[in-house]
């Protein structure tokens, strides 16, 4: 199957009954295949005007009370941010697939890239903590869309598969596990009543307020300015903090459930590759090709791209250990990388444009560099 | 063991397609497998290739810049592919469309009439087809059965009337193989 298709399925799986979309290359065939497919389930399937459309769709079919998402690409990612960050806000849970492809602007609209990884991060304005999950394989697109659909749910806000246009187009074996034994998270309802329950209210100790959904009778007040409890509007600094404070702690204080990161051949490296995505396939493949040359080297790669795992990158800097960063970018979670390992760790970057992906040998030549330093 | 195949050609040429068909075969025949499509935004025309990668292993990259075997169905990718074959490999010449021979010596080379064999089958379009049924043949790592299974799980409904053309290109590329 299909990176982009294995999406769809797994949102299927995960439960997403509406999609709302604008197709673009190269993540068309995720709208394409939930266009088919979310008839067969009972779902919705809307192609919207634009990515502005597509994504405010998607908040309102989640405040409906259906799980929800769609697929897009660096152009649309980019039109998407305003209302990403109106997510954050209104805490409304929903998934983001984003199949990079080389920019900045059009750029090469049918190749690859790894260039919006820090708009993951930052591209809406304000404050706040996002969540974004890097497959690097056909089966992970399945998995970490699943995933992806469980977190936005548990923690209440939209959540990034950050793919590429080659895992996105890649076929590869999937095995898609028996419905009973994909684990699903679901949003936490009320349990008052209506007309008792105010739309923001966190059960005491709680950072996740339950989520009533339209139709059931809730009084429901959604909206993007600084609200109270209620969902009332509420200008002041005071409100500001409390509901930013809240929104950015429900993941930081989740770090340890969100996090997820695969270590090869780490524990003895004096080099690690930290890589994602297709680049991290690539890199694996260097790894192997340094460990027959006699190098000590390592894969540490990304699953959870954001949050960053900052506390084990920190610890194997103190450990002594040296970082390559290969990305299909000019830099961007190799500053994060840098951000943690402090100044007098050397990190490399190996940069790509974009449109196609690093030659294993770049990566091993930057290993090599870093061992004789 | 690993085989990474490229397989390129004008869009329309059946390029991905065939490549397809491949990693169906190669997975279904219990091997690790990837494919990868490149193509430009062309809606007809235009290059468009793929990369077949099988192995007994997981596979790192599914892109290589040096294949072990190439099908090229046209003069642009004769140019690209032929020169990048590793030593030792597989190429397979469209020679319909491609006049010009491979002198290299270092590697198998297959020129065949692929387009004339196809339109005498009924379908100029199973031109893919016939180079992919030389392609296995030489390779040798799956079974012929194992494409015409694919060929039978995988082949579009619109197109389900060549099913029993298909498998005849097929052998028809395979016999094309000496000994």
């Amino acid at each position: 199957m299909m990176g982009d298709v294995a999406c769809a399925e797994g949102a299927l799986a995960a439960g997403c009954r509406f999609f709302a979309g604008y197709p673009i290359t190269p993540s068309t065939e995720t709208a394409e295949h939930m266009a088919a497919r979310l008839p067969e389930v009972g779902g919705f399937y809307v192609q919207m005007e634009d990515e502005l459309g597509s994504i405010a769709a998607v908040l309102g079919a989640s405040w409906g009370g259906l799980k929800a998402m769609t697929a897009t690409s660096g152009p649309g990612f980019s039109l998407m941010q305003e209302n990403i960050g109106l997510g954050i806000m209104t805490e409304t849970p929903c998934v983001i697939v984003n199949v990079q492809r080389a920019g900045p602007s059009t750029g090469l609209p049918t190749m690859v890239g790894q260039g919006d990884m820090q708009q993951a991060r930052w591209g809406s304005h304000g404050p706040y903590e996002i969540i974004a999950l890097c497959p690097w394989s056909v089966q992970e697109c399945f998995d970490l869309t699943v995933r992806a659909f469980n977190l936005s749910e548990r923690y209440r806000l939209p959540v990034l598969v950050m793919t590429d246009a080659e895992v996105g187009h890649m076929i590869e074996k999937l095995v898609i596990p028996p419905a009973e034994e994909i684990e699903l998270w679901e949003r936490q309802r009320p349990t008052l009543p209506p007309g008792q329950f105010p739309t923001y209210q966190a059960e005491a100790g709680r950072l996740v307020p339950p989520m009533p959904e339209l139709g059931q009778g809730y009084h429901v007040s959604v909206t993007g300015l600084t609200h109270d409890e209620r969902g009332y509007p509420d200008m002041s600094a005071e409100a500001q903090e409390a509901l930013v404070r809240r929104i950015i702690a429900k993941v930081q204080e989740n770090v340890a459930d969100i996090l997820d990161w695969q270590e090869r051949d780490v524990d003895d490296a004096d080099v690690v590759v930290v890589a994602y995505g297709i680049t991290a396939r690539v890199a694996s493949h260097a790894v192997r090709e340094a460990r027959a040359g006699g190098i000590r080297a390592g894969l540490f790669r990304l699953i959870t791209a954001w949050p960053f795992p900052e506390a084990r990158v920190r610890d194997l800097a103190r450990q002594g250990k040296r970082f390559v960063v290969p990305e299909i970018n000019y830099g961007q979670m190799s500053r994060e990388v840098e951000r943690c390992v402090g100044i007098e760790t050397p990190v490399l970057l190996v940069p790509h444009a974009g449109g196609d992906i690093h030659e294993s040998g770049e990566i091993l030549g930057a290993i090599r560099t870093l061992v004789s330093r | 063991m690993q085989e990474e195949i490229i397989i390129s050609g004008f869009g329309g040429q059946g390029a991905l397609f065939s490549g397809q068909l491949l990693a169906f075969a190669a997975m279904d025949s219990g091997f690790h497998v990837t494919w990868i499509p490149s193509y430009g935004p062309e809606m007809r025309g235009g290059k468009a290739r793929c990369t077949v990668v099988i192995s007994d292993q997981e596979i790192g990259s599914p892109l290589v810049r040096r294949p072990s075997a190439a099908i090229v169905l046209n003069i642009p990718s004769m140019e690209a592919f032929e020169p990048a074959v590793k030593p030792g490999g597989v190429l397979v010449v469209n020679s319909s469309l491609v006049p010009q021979r491979s002198e290299r010596t270092d590697i198998r080379v297959f020129h065949i009439p692929a387009s004339d064999i196809a339109t005498e089958l009924g379908n100029i379009r199973l031109a893919n087809v016939v180079c992919l049924g030389t392609l296995v043949q030489a390779i040798g790592v799956v079974p012929l059965e194992a494409v015409e299974q694919a060929l039978d799980n995988h082949l579009p409904e619109r197109h389900r009337k060549l099913l029993g053309a298909n498998k005849a290109a097929l052998r028809r590329g395979a016999a094309l193989v000496g000994g």
